[in-house]
């Protein structure tokens, strides 16, 4: 017997919760910036519905409120923003089977957590898919719009020196293994941590980049020997 | 000109989500494709914590406490598959290194 349509919505929401935990912080951090960038709270809090994405508003806001131009500011944004065709091109085979407004909406909650949490879930029936990925998806949007308004209106609530951004990669490194569930991928993430540390200092954290292209094509070539 | 720079951000940061799900709808993945994205997940998550534990000018950040706070947490989420157990265990390390030290 199949779940129940209401089951896996509730399932998508409540598997969405913890990973929003280190997102907290973050959106605290999201309203200094924009406070500091000297932007209307309402103005800079748009940008939660419409770019949906905490490091693209961040790198945003800090630009523009060091004095960078549009051009500048918006093109540095969309470079650290760019990992995203990663997780657009990863999950087209499984967005083939769906509706389009499925692709269109879809397409607007694809974000980091959501995008692995649904890579570590193997769910091969369409419909439950797109429950589950909308499911996750829009919980993580409605806390979002809601902390970064609290970010805004409280702005540094939480001290700097307890250290809460941490939380952050505690949780990333959490999610990379759960997305390592074979030893070459694995070995896929160490290759691609040292890649990201040789490119740490290119700006906009392009490193991220040519990081996971490097170390896919790495993992593609040992594999070809080996075949 | 700031909400121009939010609008345009959001149509760019949209544009890369739905690019190749829309691109690629009808598009027959090859084998090589699809092993692939199978490490896009774990090496973007691998690239995410290297980057969040580097300055701007590329230097490592991560002392003791978020090394093993790091190291603790992946071995717990390796175990036992909890992400909420994880987060804990790595916060809790973290701080407690801290305080020790």
């Amino acid at each position: 017997m199949s779940p129940s349509p209401s089951s896996i919505i509730v399932r998508g929401s409540i598997d969405a919760l913890p990973l929003f935990i280190p997102a907290i912080p973050f959106a605290f951090v999201f309203g200094v910036v924009v406070a500091n960038a000297g932007i209307p709270g309402w103005l800079g809090w748009s940008s939660s519905p419409i770019i949906f994405g905490g490091a693209i508003q961040v790198t945003l806001f800090t630009l523009l409120g060091e004095g960078a131009s549009v051009a500048a500011a918006v093109s540095a944004a969309l470079i650290v923003g760019a990992r995203h065709l990663f997780y657009s091109l990863t999950l087209a085979p499984r967005f083939q089977d769906q509706p389009a407004w499925f692709r269109w909406v879809g397409s607007y909650v694809l974000i980091d957590q959501v995008f692995v949490l649904i890579q570590t879930k193997s769910i091969e029936e369409p419909a439950i898919f797109r429950r589950y990925f909308l499911a996750t998806g829009f919980t993580f949007w409605a806390l979002w719009m809601i902390f970064t308004a609290l970010g805004i209106l409280l702005g540094p609530a939480i001290p700097e020196s307890w250290g809460v951004e941490f939380a952050a990669p505690v949780l990333f490194v959490s999610l990379m293994m759960a997305a390592s569930d074979r030893r070459d991928k694995l070995i896929a993430a160490g290759i691609a941590m040292g890649i990201t540390l040789a490119f740490s200092h290119l700006p906009h954290r392009a490193g991220i980049l040519i990081a996971v292209a490097v170390s896919v094509g790495i993992m593609l070539l040992i594999h070809r020997r080996q075949s | 000109m700031i909400a121009t720079a939010i609008i345009l951000t959001g149509l760019g940061s949209y544009a890369m989500r739905a690019f190749f799900i829309f691109a690629l709808a009808r598009y027959s993945f090859p084998p090589i494709m699809l092993r692939a994205i199978e490490y896009v997940a774990p090496t973007v998550m691998a690239a995410l914590v290297i980057s969040m534990m580097t300055s701007a000018e590329g230097k490592l950040t991560a002392g003791w406490a978020e090394s093993l706070g790091l190291l603790l947490a992946a071995t717990v989420a390796k175990f036992t598959g909890n992400h909420i157990l994880s987060l804990l265990v790595g916060m809790g390390s973290f701080w407690a290194i801290r305080w020790i030290m």
